[in-house]
C-alpha cells in the first residue's frame, strides 16, 4: 500500500492491533476498503452503506482480536469478506430488495465469521440497552461514570472537575449513580431476556 | 464498618489490579468464602464490565470514523475502482454520483430496456403478420387480384431514368401500379364490370386493353358481398366500344358445363378453361359457382363464359388447401345490381347486349371476337 508505511503480514497485523497498535489498525483498515466498497456497490448499495459495513465488519474483527478470542482459520481478507457479506445480507434483507441473491466473486469459506457475528450482535444488544440506561439515568450521574469508567479519570480528577469538596463526596455520588445504572441496566436487561 | 460505597471503591480498585498484597488477598479470600458477597461482586462485575467495553467500543467506532474521514479527505475526488492495482479515476463528484446510481441501477436499468426493446418488436412483427392476415382472407380463401412485382417496377425505373437521360420523355411515367386484376366490358358506352377486392382501397384505376390502349375508369358502384364492382370509363375522348359479343345469363347454369375465362394473371391474355363444378362457392355460398379452372392471382374479375357464349359468371378467388377449386360470382347476382342501378337512375342506363354473337362459333373464334372485351385493371394506392 506504500504511503511510506511498513506493511504487515496477517500475523503481524493481529499481533500490532492486540497490542493496540492504531497504525496498524488503520493500515489494515485502508488495505481492504476497497474490496467491501466494490462488493457493497455490486449489489446494489451506495457508497455510504459499505463505509457503514464496513466499519461494522472491521469492529467485529477489532473486538475479536482485543479479546485475544480470534481463532483465524483464513487470511484477514476473506474473514472481512465474509463478515461484511453477511452484515451486507441482513441489510437488504431488512430493506426488503433482492432476497437473498449475492453477486458474489470469492468463494465463501467457512471461516466461523458467522459465530463471531452473531456473537457481536448479542453484544451490541447489550451495548444499546447500556447507551439507553447511560442515556436516563441524566447529568451529572453520566458524565460521572463516563469520566471514571469510559475515559478512565482517576477519582481526584473527577473530584476536581465537578467540584465536589471532597474525594468521599465524590466516592458517594459516583457509588449512588452506579446503584442506579445498575437498575436500569437490569431491569432492561431481564426485561429483554424474557421475551 | 465499611458502607456499600465503599465497597465499590474497594471492587473498583481491585478491578483495576490497584489492591496491594494484603488487602487483595484478603478480599480474595471473602469472595470465596460468602457466597452473598461473591454474587454482589459479579453484578458489579458484569455491570462495569458492559460499561468499559461500550466505552471501548465507542472509542473504537469514533478510530474508525476518522480513518474513514483521513482516506475521504485524500480521495475527495477519486473514485475507488474497487481494484487496489489498478489506476485510480479522477472524476468530478457530478460524475461520481452519476456512477453510484448506474452502479445501483443498472440491473433495473438493464431490464427496463430489453422490455423496451422487446416491446417494440413484437408490436412492429405483430402489426406485419396482422396487416398480412388482413389482406389474405380467412381459412385458405385467395383472392386473385396480383401484387405488381416489385422487381418490374424497378425494371421500369430504372427503364425511365434511361430514357429521361437520353431527353426522351415516355407518357408512360406514373405506370407503378400496385394490384393488378382483369376486367371487362359491361356495355357498349364504358360500363366495366370487375371484382370489388380488386380494386379495394384503390387512389385511382387504369384500364389497359390488349392493345395497349390506356382508359382512366372510377368506380361506380360496389357490391362488396358478391365481390362486384361496376366501373366506368371517364376519358373525354373515349367514344365507346363495338358492339358485345356476348351476353349475360339470367338463370343459373347447370353442373357439368363447359367452361372458360380469359384474364391478365401475366402481361398477357391468358385463357384457361374448365367444368362447373358446383353451384355454390366457399363454404356453401349461393351467391357462387365453383369452377374447376386453373387460376391465378391477376385472374381476379374476369369473364366466366360456357359454351354458346354466355357470360355466367365473375371469376373471384380460389381454396388454397383444395385442388383447383376457383370461385367465380353469379351472373345472375350481376344481372340484379345492374336492374336496381338502372333503377334508382334512370336518366343514365344501362343498355347491355341482347344477342350473343358467339353461339355456334368454335373456341378459338369465339376468343378472337372476346379478347377486346378483356382488360387490364390497374390499382394504383
Amino acid at each position: 500500500m506504500g504511503k511510506g508505511q511498513p506493511s504487515y503480514t496477517d500475523e503481524e497485523f493481529v499481533a500490532a492491533i492486540r497490542r493496540g497498535d492504531d497504525r496498524a489498525l488503520a493500515q489494515l483498515y485502508r488495505l481492504h476498503l476497497p474490496m467491501v466498497t466494490h462488493f457493497v456497490l455490486q449489489n446494489s448499495g451506495s457508497e455510504d452503506e459499505a463505509k457503514d459495513v464496513y466499519q461494522e465488519g472491521v469492529m467485529v474483527f477489532y473486538e475479536k482480536v482485543r479479546d485475544g478470542s480470534l481463532e483465524l482459520s483464513c487470511q484477514i481478507k476473506t474473514y472481512l469478506y465474509a463478515v461484511c457479506r453477511r452484515l451486507w445480507l441482513k441489510r437488504l434483507a431488512e430493506k426488503g430488495r433482492f432476497g437473498a441473491r449475492l453477486d458474489d466473486h470469492e468463494p465463501y469459506l467457512e471461516t466461523g465469521a458467522e459465530a463471531d457475528l452473531a456473537e457481536a450482535q448479542e453484544r451490541d444488544k447489550r451495548f444499546g440497552l447500556m447507551a439507553e440506561a447511560l442515556e436516563q439515568i441524566g447529568e451529572p450521574c453520566r458524565s460521572l461514570l463516563e469520566g471514571f469508567y469510559l475515559l478512565d479519570r482517576s477519582m481526584q480528577q473527577l473530584t476536581a472537575d465537578f467540584g465536589y469538596t471532597n474525594a468521599d463526596n465524590a466516592k458517594n455520588q459516583k457509588y449512588k449513580c452506579l446503584v442506579r445504572l445498575k437498575k436500569l441496566f437490569f431491569s432492561h436487561y431481564k426485561e429483554e431476556e424474557s421475551y | 464498618m465499611m458502607t456499600e460505597a465503599d465497597y465499590y471503591a474497594l471492587f473498583d480498585a481491585y478491578r483495576k489490579g490497584e489492591l496491594a498484597g494484603a488487602e487483595r488477598a484478603n478480599l480474595e479470600r471473602r469472595l470465596a468464602a460468602d457466597p452473598n458477597f461473591a454474587q454482589r461482586y459479579t453484578d458489579f462485575e458484569e455491570l462495569t464490565e458492559t460499561l468499559t467495553s461500550y466505552g471501548e467500543r465507542r472509542a473504537t467506532r469514533q478510530k474508525l470514523k476518522a480513518f474513514q474521514a483521513e482516506i475521504d479527505a485524500e480521495d475527495e475526488t477519486v473514485v475507488e475502482t474497487g481494484y487496489p492495482d489498478m489506476p485510480v479515476l479522477h472524476i468530478s463528484p457530478m460524475e461520481r454520483k452519476l456512477r453510484e446510481f448506474w452502479g445501483a441501477h443498472r440491473a433495473t436499468m438493464a431490464v427496463a430496456a430489453s422490455v423496451a426493446i422487446l416491446a417494440v418488436f413484437v408490436t412492429l412483427l405483430g402489426m406485419e403478420w396482422w396487416r398480412t392476415s388482413q389482406s389474405s382472407s380467412l381459412y385458405g380463401y385467395t383472392v386473385l387480384r396480383r401484387e405488381v412485382e416489385r422487381i418490374k417496377r424497378n425494371q421500369r425505373a430504372m427503364d425511365r431514368a434511361i430514357n429521361q437521360i437520353d431527353g426522351s420523355k415516355t407518357a408512360d411515367a406514373a405506370s407503378q401500379s400496385k394490384f393488378s386484376g382483369t376486367g371487362f366490358a359491361l356495355t357498349a358506352d364504358g360500363y366495366l364490370v370487375t371484382s370489388y377486392h380488386v380494386i379495394q382501397g384503390a387512389d385511382s384505376l387504369l384500364i389497359e386493353s390488349r392493345d395497349r390502349q390506356h382508359y382512366h375508369a372510377e368506380p361506380v358502384f360496389t357490391d362488396v358481398a358478391h365481390d362486384l364492382a361496376i366501373l366506368r370509363i371517364k376519358d373525354k375522348n373515349f367514344n365507346g366500344f363495338k358492339r358485345l359479343p356476348y351476353s349475360f345469363k339470367r338463370g343459373q347454369s347447370d353442373l357439368g358445363e363447359k367452361v372458360y375465362t380469359l384474364g391478365y394473371p401475366r402481361e398477357d391474355l391468358v385463357f384457361n378453361d374448365g367444368s362447373l363444378s358446383a353451384r355454390s362457392g366457399f363454404e356453401g355460398d349461393t351467391a357462387f359457382y365453383q369452377v374447376s379452372i386453373p387460376v391465378n392471382p391477376g385472374n381476379s374479375g374476369g369473364p366466366l363464359l360456357d359454351d354458346r357464349g354466355n357470360l355466367i359468371g365473375v371469376v373471384s378467388g380460389r381454396q388454397m388447401d383444395v385442388q383447383s377449386a376457383a370461385f367465380a360470382t353469379k351472373s345472375s347476382y350481376l344481372m340484379k345490381l345492374v336492374d336496381s342501378l338502372a333503377a334508382a337512375s334512370p336518366e343514365a342506363p344501362y343498355t347491355l347486349p341482347r344477342t350473343n354473337l358467339l353461339a355456334g362459333t368454335s373456341r378459338p373464334q369465339q376468343i378472337r371476337k372476346l379478347q377486346d372485351y378483356v382488360f387490364v385493371v390497374k390499382v394504383y394506392e
